[in-house]
């Protein structure tokens, strides 16, 4: 799609429409070569909302990893000595995997990161370390209902991706497959390891949702 | 043909750049840079018609001289914009020799409007279009195409990051010299609230730009604090350039070598507090242990 200079950038109240004549004339011309290489995950675009709209999705998911991560850190922290503690180092692991890639993107691509960064630090730790101290039960109904909101989160971006144009975002829809795969993998192995036997198992699954998609819509913004 | 199409097109740009900027107030000096302006686009025509689309990347000297000359005169602008061919042609370009990318024509205009930056700022105050004018393109609006193209033509990537700020700050500055008279202006009419979103974009892509040129490439808070850092020392410095009398503004030079100074020192300021900090509650941790083992609160029975 070749789009020509923006009308924001000349003069407000030009009576005579100056480019768009001009750019009629530009029409015709092949624009922007489509084919993404193999290793970029965004695919080049000069189109300004669909950059922005690109950037807010890789902002939003960068964020959640990190925020993942400290969720997996702060249990670690209270159980990182009982006999749940491999598994826990395992997801983490796998957490840390998904972040470090999520970095790549956003250096790549000059993402601004989310200001809130600190504030998911802070939360995440607590609420890792919060739900470990109600035994290995709690940490593995945090993990449930973490995992099932971030699913849920990148379920949607997929089909939003798949509406638009799914040969172009091939790559980045490989990636958000690939990774929720993983977080339903968490999730299965939560509900394995009883997490639904913790008291309260609704009441907490509900409470950590809600926050959950509450920081996603923040984290979009900000 | 092409050519031809090309001219038409620069020539009808250049024109109604040129009606809208002189509405009403036409000085003398305004109707002068307008021929001059329209000398250069007759020029270009002819330049343009025997060379190709494919450039050399600008050096930095290039895009400096073009900038302080704009101000003496408009004659040397047009020919001395070059732009790289920026167009993506790599495997499967099919483009003609007539296509022009967006950006090249986007330098093109912008190059333009430097010429006009001048001319309305020292034409009578009106509070037509002139102002505003003069908001929409005052050369911060070329910041982030030409401190890029400068900086990718000096092959910056190899100095250290502390000197490598305080010259694109500089070179940044040293733009503003043909029009350091006028400035002062030009900045309140930036800080009025209309103006404010737009002038608050420029100002933190350019800095954006700065520092990723510099090789930042951090995804957390830092992102946020080293731009903050940044953006404080080019509007402290800005505001001391427009004030400073000194030959080849030496007094502001030294100031931003002061300022950078500050930021360095408080970044690594920052680190060492940090170690020192894990250090400390490492030592806390071993003492707890120790106090533990002494009292033998630490063994299982």
């Amino acid at each position: 799609m070749h789009r020509f200079v923006r009308p924001q950038l000349l003069l407000c109240d030009s009576k005579q429409p100056l480019l768009p004549t001009a750019g009629q004339l530009c029409t015709n011309h092949k624009s922007v070569v489509s084919s993404v290489r193999a290793y970029v995950v965004l695919p080049p675009t000069n189109d300004e909302e669909e950059k922005a709209m690109l950037h807010r999705m890789m902002r939003v998911d960068h964020a959640g990893e990190y925020g993942a991560n400290r969720i997996y850190a702060g249990q670690m922290a209270v159980l990182g000595h009982t006999q749940i503690s491999p598994l826990i180092q395992e997801m983490w692991d796998q957490e840390k995997q998904h972040l470090r890639k999520f970095n790549e993107i956003l250096a790549e691509n000059r993402v601004r990161p989310t200001l809130l960064l600190p504030l998911w630090n802070i939360a995440g730790f607590a609420l890792g370390a919060g739900s470990a101290l109600l035994g290995k039960e709690g940490a593995m109904a945090c993990t449930v209902a973490v995992e099932e909101s971030i699913s849920e989160h990148y379920n949607s971006q997929i089909r939003t991706l798949m509406e638009i144009d799914p040969e172009k975002y091939s790559e980045l829809l490989q990636l958000i497959k690939e990774f929720r795969d993983d977080e339903m993998e968490h999730h299965d192995t939560g509900l394995e390891h009883d997490a639904e036997s913790v008291p309260g198992y609704q009441l907490m699954k509900a409470i950590i949702q809600a926050g959950c998609k509450a920081a996603i819509c923040v984290s979009e913004r900000l | 043909m092409a050519a031809l199409i090309r001219g038409l097109r620069a020539g009808r740009v250049l024109r109604g750049l040129g009606s809208v900027a002189v509405q009403g107030t036409l000085s003398p000096q305004c109707s002068n840079v307008r021929r001059g302006f329209h000398r250069a686009a007759l020029l270009r025509l002819a330049n343009d018609s025997k060379s190709d689309t494919s450039v050399p990347p600008p050096s930095y000297h290039e895009v400096d001289t073009a900038g302080e000359s704009s101000s003496s005169s408009a004659h040397g602008e047009s020919s001395e914009d070059a732009q790289p061919n920026t167009s993506f042609q790599d495997q499967s370009g099919e483009h003609g020799e007539d296509y022009e990318t967006e950006e090249q024509l986007q330098a093109r205009i912008l190059t333009a409007a430097l010429v006009y930056c001048v001319c309305v700022v020292n034409a009578a105050p009106s509070e037509s279009t002139g102002w505003r004018f003069t908001t929409n393109h005052r050369p911060g609006f070329t910041d982030e195409m030409l401190i890029g193209r400068c900086l990718q033509g000096r092959n910056c990537i190899s100095k250290k990051t502390a000197e490598f700020l305080r010259d694109a700050v500089e070179m940044r500055l040293r733009m503003l010299i043909p029009y350091i008279d006028t400035w002062p202006r030009a900045m309140s009419i930036l800080l009025l609230p209309h103006n404010i979103p737009d002038s608050l974009k420029h100002l933190s892509t350019m800095v954006d730009d700065i520092w990723y040129y510099a090789g930042d490439r951090s995804t957390d808070v830092n992102w946020y604090t080293r731009r903050a850092a940044l953006t404080g020392i080019y509007n402290t410095t800005e505001l001391v350039m427009v004030q400073d009398s000194s030959p080849d503004f030496e007094e502001t030079w030294a100031f931003l070598d002061n300022r950078i100074k500050d930021v360095v020192n408080m970044a690594n300021t920052a680190k060492q507090v940090q170690a020192t900090g894990e250090a400390v509650v490492q030592g806390l941790m071993g003492a707890a242990i120790t106090l533990k083992n002494l009292t033998g609160m630490n063994q299982r029975r």
